[in-house]
């Protein structure tokens, strides 16, 4: 390749891809460094693995950690789970079955913020299903379901916004695997679940994987679901960087931030490899 | 005991019937091929026995046992699919046993019996590779070979050779009823290949429209068609009709037709006096005794030359094994009596 | 049972289910967005008591619902426009140049989407202040929203470059066309759909963006979506907010809609799920 078409290239490449990675490399290098104590917007910039050291021993460091993994592996988990029977389902059409598959995926056309509210909206003191459930005569009185602690709202609306993706992901993973080869197992003895176990979840692992992965990712750093509707006495990782930076301590936030990274990579790494596993029985 | 029993059997979808009243007995160990042209009903009478349809009316018995309405994978029968559908992400090994595992039969007789199918189909050196690794006759023989470890009471064949290319067809026929000889398997076969049908099954079901047009061995049907769309599907015939004009003897019936009158066996008394009848292109003697035709059309193949020949504004056609006629010549053939064959039905 | 009959039953109890997480939400958002002050909407009544559009008008007068939907519905179409310009080149390199090193560059330009929002919004504000342009906000929104949205503009336009036909280029070539007319001729027709396209999905993901918004333009620049997070936080009026999800969403469905349409029918393979 010629000096001049390698310019040609890079040229073209600078506004966009070039843009990108100068983005997006800049501010993962500000969080590195400011986590480290280098450029400091209010003081002294110097080397330092103080702010690192204080973070880790704090409690509520820690705990932010458990908290967003553990949001982060139960929504990918139920979202996956829900969708593979929907995607077999929804293998073949039948009657309404364009009519299913679009209402599933309505979520993805919602706000995550309109649909926290529309949530708490209908679970509040007074909201609907208070008034049902009383209506019903199974509670005698107002139940207060807002801002639970252990988080069943904010893994309820994870699983609901993150659900219909994997459901497009697994649809079309599904849908490539031949009639026939379905039909063969079929015949060779394998009834339902066996079908899934050795048929389909092998046929479709790279597609569960994908949607695991950017399930995970988006719900361990999520900051809207749970400001709205998640536990008083938790913090999202999102969350506690959001307020160490409104204190003005960035060089926390940025401790903060860099770990809500290499949690959101190597975590998904992990639970790639781990449904790998489960799924195909051996790695390969 | 009758290895098959179907009775009555009909399928319909919507408005539309591929099969109505089938009933057949297929008896244990036989190779009985479910032939005719596409449309005819024959993967869809395949798949009712295999489990994957159920019959809108009529009974399936496997065996003596009552199957119309247990799924496929409750039934003891194993399918080869012309697509091969061979699972992409096993190996041959894990492929041959599948069926056995999902049957939970022993790790020891699970081996015993891969080490016995993949001796006898030649793919003890394959075992480890993966479906896109293998030719397509390899995949044909794993699909074959994913059947036999089931030991199943009925082996179904679904065109399986459609994909392969003439020679390796010719020589995955032979093999399949080796193995079927071999292991002494009942077996359905489809194909709409007449040259397959007839080299390969004991029995042969032709079927059109959704009905049963004759059950017979392959000769029986050569020889001895009893419809117009028999003699037709099965090799060539010419088809010409003709008028009854009397009885002879038992069994004998004078009739009278445009190339002759011929006395032609019947067991039943023809229905009406204008009947069908056909014989074989090769029945055709060229003899100075016969009728006078003209040569049309010429065509040599070999070891034998086709002949289009008219007379009396028919065609026929006639198989010789003299080369000396020419397109424009007039000939004299005459066709032996007992070569002539009363068709039943005028479809 | 047969499979016609569970289908059905499936049908219809997820036909239910949807109306639960459905329609009774959507219902109540609107009936609490109409509810009138006059009135209050209390528990032992099943519908509010006075219906108006007294919060519409409210807050279309009082809040900052004026001044969010001008900034909302300017700086999604600039964005748009902005990161389409500025991912055409990419995509002409990456949909019809052969180099070492493309299907690299095709993976890197999924980067803003691997990396967390929050992240993104702290450490860009962090490095606006480092920069000393601080004061930019609502051009630094603009350029971050128009660089975290790329991949979509680089991947649909990567799409349809490549299947500007090479014969008609080189016909417009032969015919003496000068550049300009080359690309007006050749590759327009290609692109158009394309270009529809990123500029929809650009411009629906940045009217939705919440954290660098919230981040980068608090307090003095006000989106919808911050807006809406202002009113479900200390302010929480629930009508208010009623009011600001509906003008969130609507707007929203029906221009995924038309998104929807476009696509499927210019190019089926362009209809990648919105994550």
């Amino acid at each position: 390749m010629t000096l001049r078409r390698g310019l040609l290239i890079i040229g073209l490449l600078m506004p966009g891809l070039g843009l990108i990675l100068a983005l997006i490399g800049t501010v993962v290098y500000i969080a590195v460094s400011q986590s480290f104590g280098f450029y400091s917007l209010n003081g002294i910039s110097e080397f330092s693995t103080e702010f690192w050291s204080k973070m880790v021993g704090r409690k509520i460091f820690k705990r932010s950690i458990q908290y967003s993994i553990y949001i982060g592996v139960l929504s990918a988990i139920f979202s996956v789970a829900l969708a593979y029977p929907l995607a077999i389902w929804l293998r073949k059409p039948f009657a309404g079955s364009n009519l299913i598959g679009a209402i599933l995926k309505a979520p993805l056309l919602v706000h995550g913020l309109v649909a926290a509210f529309l949530f708490v909206n209908v679970i509040s003191y007074h909201g609907i299903l208070n008034q049902f459930m009383q209506w019903l005569g199974i509670w005698s009185e107002p139940r207060r379901l807002q801002n639970d602690p252990n988080a069943y709202s904010v893994l309820i609306l994870q699983t609901w916004k993150n659900m219909p993706f994997a459901l497009l992901l697994l649809t079309g993973a599904v849908q490539s695997i031949s009639d026939d080869v379905l039909d063969a197992a079929r015949d060779l003895g394998a009834g339902k679940w066996d079908r899934f176990r050795r048929v389909i979840a092998p046929l479709t692992i790279s597609s569960m994987q994908a949607a695991m992965l950017i399930i995970f990712i988006g719900a361990v750093a999520d900051f809207s679901f749970q400001v709205i509707a998640g536990p008083t006495n938790k913090q999202s990782l999102s969350q506690l960087m959001v307020s160490f930076k409104g204190r003005g301590d960035w060089h926390s936030a940025a401790v903060v931030g860099v770990s809500l990274m290499m949690i959101a990579l190597v975590g998904s790494a992990i639970l790639a490899a781990v449904a790998r596993i489960i799924m195909r029985g051996r790695i390969k | 005991m009758v290895a098959i029993d179907i009775e009555h059997l009909s399928k319909k979808f919507g408005d539309f019937t591929a099969l109505s009243d089938v009933s057949i007995d297929v008896q244990p160990k036989e190779f009985v091929t479910l032939l005719g042209p596409s449309g005819c009903g024959k993967t869809t009478l395949l798949k009712l026995i295999s489990g994957f349809l159920e019959p809108t009316d009529g009974v399936i018995k496997i065996g003596g046992l009552d199957v119309t309405h247990v799924p496929p994978e409750k039934r003891d029968t194993a399918l080869c699919f012309q697509s091969y559908a061979l699972f992409p992400h096993l190996t041959v090994k894990e492929n041959l046993e599948f069926g056995p595992r999902q049957k939970k039969v022993s790790s020891s007789e699970r081996k015993a019996r891969i080490d016995d199918v993949s001796e006898k189909l030649d793919l003890t050196a394959q075992l480890d590779k993966l479906p896109n690794q293998l030719s397509g006759g390899q995949q044909q023989r794993v699909s074959l070979g994913r059947a036999l470890t089931m030991r199943p009471s009925v082996i179904l064949f679904d065109e399986p050779l459609s994909n392969l290319d003439a020679k390796l067809r010719d020589q995955v026929r032979i093999e399949i009823r080796r193995i079927q000889k071999e292991y002494g398997l009942t077996a359905i076969y489809v194909t709409h290949d007449q040259a397959e049908a007839l080299s390969m099954s004991d029995r042969i079901v032709v079927l059109n429209d959704g009905r049963v047009e004759q059950v017979d061995s392959p000769e029986q049907l050569y020889y001895a068609p009893k419809t117009r769309f028999v003699a037709d599907f099965i090799g060539d015939a010419n088809i010409f009709p003709g008028e009854v004009v009397g009885a002879i003897s038992n069994g004998l019936w004078q009739v009278e037709t445009g190339i002759g009158s011929f006395s032609v066996t019947a067991l039943e008394a023809p229905k009406t006096k204008s009947v069908s009848l056909c014989w074989r292109p090769e029945s055709a003697i060229i003899d100075t005794s016969g009728i006078k035709a003209k040569v049309v059309h010429r065509a040599f193949q070999g070891h034998f030359t086709d002949l289009i020949v008219e007379t009396n504004e028919t065609s026929y056609r006639v198989q010789t094994k003299r080369t000396d006629a020419q397109e424009g010549d007039i000939i004299q053939f005459l066709v032996s009596p007992d070569e002539v064959i009363l068709l039943d039905k005028d479809t | 049972m047969t499979m016609e009959q569970l289908n059905k039953i499936l049908l219809i109890s997820l036909l239910l289910i949807c109306a639960i997480w459905l329609i009774i939400p959507f219902t109540m958002a609107v009936l609490w967005s109409l509810v009138d002050p006059s009135e209050p909407w209390t528990a032992d009544k099943v519908l509010p008591p006075v219906i108006s559009l007294y919060r519409w008008v409210d807050m279309w007068e009082n809040s900052s619902l004026k001044s969010a939907l001008i900034a909302s519905y300017t700086l999604a179409p600039s964005a748009a426009i902005l990161s389409l310009l500025l991912a055409m080149p990419t995509s002409f390199a990456l949909g019809r140049l052969k180099f070492p090193g493309r299907e690299l560059a095709k993976m890197l330009c999924l980067l803003p989407l691997v990396v967390p929002a929050f992240i993104t919004a702290i450490f860009f504000t962090s490095l606006l202040y480092q920069l000393g342009l601080s004061s930019w906000r609502p051009g630094a929104i603009l350029f971050a929203h128009a660089v975290l949205f790329m991949p979509f503009a680089i991947r649909i336009m990567t799409v349809s470059f490549e299947q500007v036909r090479q014969d008609h280029i080189d016909a417009a070539r032969n015919l003496g066309a000068s550049h300009w007319a080359r690309f007006k001729v050749a590759y327009l027709p290609a692109l158009k759909p394309g270009i529809f396209a990123t500029l929809l999905i650009v411009f629906i993901q940045s009217i939705e963006e919440f954290a660098i918004a919230f981040i980068v333009g608090s307090p003095d620049i006000v989106t919808i979506p911050t807006l809406l997070y202002a009113a479900l936080g200390q302010d929480y009026v629930r009508p208010n907010a009623a009011v600001l999800s509906l003008i969130l969403v609507v707007p929203n469905v029906i221009l995924m809609l038309i998104l929807e349409r476009l696509l499927r029918s210019a190019n089926p393979t362009l209809s990648s799920g919105k994550g």
